[in-house]
């Protein structure tokens, strides 16, 4: 990344060379060297297994052509290049931005880093683990997709002082099990959406440009243009078996995987007050601008899209949200009925959610799209 | 495998962790083919593998693996799909929660 010339203790690894960085000149005693303390963040990701045989079974010949294209698109890397830091990066005033915002933007960094982190984490086990070339070159070449990403979050971290810690591996950890037909809904899902919420966020500060208050925003587009390759990549996967998506159970799936998602991103992102402010985005504004553009892409492959302007709908996303706001609190302050209650308010929340019914659609036959957005 | 105890077993491995620009990732192969399977637990023996920034470290290590009972493997089966909001960029992780360390202890 960058030259010599600027040295951060985040890259040192010494004490004497950390203490002699750029970001620590003038400090000579070890009070002033805690004053300007380096936060230090674990990543500790999952670790998955899946059915491989199961995996290894899927047959693309039946959408062939567009995978084979697809696949062509993403070896030739059109975004190899794109993450490097050019002039385009202006100067970012940590130290002046304010704290509750720093904390917001830091914890969406974090947020995202693990996410990408734990992607490649994901893929790559699929990719040494498979046996079939059209899945093992799909996952390699996505768990180089999200390393780069990672890695250019890790950067804007980096500058916020705050130092990703990769040393998790010589710590205990379980592999837990997900189910292949999951893998496609929930990776296919998490691209789709990733890519509706960077795009929609890059287009706003496009128009209001005095709100990005970070360069790292200028990267979304091409950024979020990865992701929706990927998530076009699942479509296919799915495409080339009709049981993913037309089988009574797997639409139930579905809609629980869609649910389980759009609500999940309303709570958390309405955790996010002052980083929202800050964009000059209405959270609720940009959980319907997300969830449309989601369900619009969506229908190139799921059978349904859910209900969003259904009063009930929006109804039940506040439910859950207060409900989360109370579980939080009664958490953090040891409150165990008021922990069970929010619980069992989450819960019908998210019945009644799950329960209202569903836009339904018919897929076309052609599956691939292009980033539009 | 047992209906309910645990088993052990060690495998040698090669750990890399990547902490560059281009990419940020850490793997763990296995290098006497051992498969892990739902439910097993893995931990890499000794200190942690410590990439300075810019640099890719490749270790051979030793890994101890725990191998989960029947009965565990087949609960792990049955729920860790519902972990998969991980994926999601806007998913709960318990990872933003940020340590105050010095200097001294961000480099180690």
């Amino acid at each position: 990344m960058k030259d010599t010339a600027y040295t951060h203790s985040a890259d040192a690894s010494t004490v004497e060379e950390a203490l002699a960085a750029d970001n620590h000149q003038g400090i000579v005693d070890s009070e002033g060297a805690t004053a300007l303390a380096m936060q230090n963040t674990l990543l500790t990701p999952r670790f998955y297994t899946t059915d491989f045989d199961e995996m290894d079974s899927l047959d693309v010949s039946s959408v062939r052509e567009d995978w084979d294209k697809l696949i062509a698109q993403m070896k030739s890397d059109p975004n190899k290049g794109h993450f490097k830091k050019n002039e385009d990066w202006d100067h970012v005033d940590w130290d002046g931005m304010e704290p509750k915002l720093k904390a917001e933007f830091i914890d969406f960094l974090v947020s995202s880093c693990t996410a990408e982190f734990s992607g490649c984490v994901l893929y790559k086990e699929m990719k040494r683990r498979g046996n079939n070339d059209d899945i093992v070159t799909l996952f390699q070449l996505m768990a180089r997709d999200e390393a780069r990403h990672a890695g250019f979050i890790n950067d804007a971290l980096r500058e916020a002082g705050i130092a990703v810690n990769l040393g998790f591996l010589t710590q205990k950890k379980k592999y837990t099990y997900f189910r292949p037909k999951f893998i496609y809904y929930a990776t296919y899902l998490s691209e789709k959406i990733g890519y509706a919420r960077y795009i929609t966020i890059y287009r706003h500060l496009e128009a209001n440009p005095e709100h990005r208050f970070h360069p790292i925003f200028k990267w979304f587009r091409e950024w979020c243009n990865d992701e929706f390759s990927h998530g076009e990549a699942f479509a296919l996967l799915m495409k080339s078996d009709p049981k993913f998506t037309e089988t009574w159970v797997n639409k139930l799936w579905i809609k629980f995987f869609l649910t389980a998602v759009y609500s999940t991103m309303y709570v958390r992102d309405h955790q996010r007050p002052v980083f929202h402010a800050a964009l000059g985005v209405d959270p609720d504004w940009y959980a319907h601008e997300v969830f449309t553009k989601t369900s619009e892409i969506t229908k190139q492959i799921f059978p349904i899209t859910l209900d969003i302007e259904n009063p009930r709908w929006q109804r039940g996303l506040e439910a859950m949200q207060r409900a989360n706001v109370d579980l939080a609190d009664a958490k953090a302050n040891g409150k165990f009925f008021k922990r069970i209650g929010a619980s069992i308010r989450a819960g019908a929340a998210f019945i009644g959610l799950f329960t209202t019914p569903a836009n339904k659609h018919t897929a076309p036959a052609s599956v691939r799209l292009e980033p539009a957005y | 495998m047992g209906l309910l105890t645990r088993e052990f077993e060690t495998a040698p491995c090669e750990v890399e962790v990547s902490h560059c620009f281009d990419s940020l990732h850490a793997h763990v192969k296995f290098l006497n083919g051992a498969t892990i399977n739902p439910g097993d637990e893995v931990q890499v023996q000794g200190p942690p593998v410590m990439a300075p920034y810019g640099e890719v470290v490749r270790e051979q290590r030793t890994a101890r693996i725990t191998r989960a009972s029947k009965l565990e493997q087949l609960w792990t089966r049955m729920t860790g799909d519902f972990e998969f909001m991980e994926l999601c960029e806007f998913s709960f992780s318990d990872e933003v929660e940020i340590t105050e360390e010095t200097a001294l202890g961000a480099v180690a």
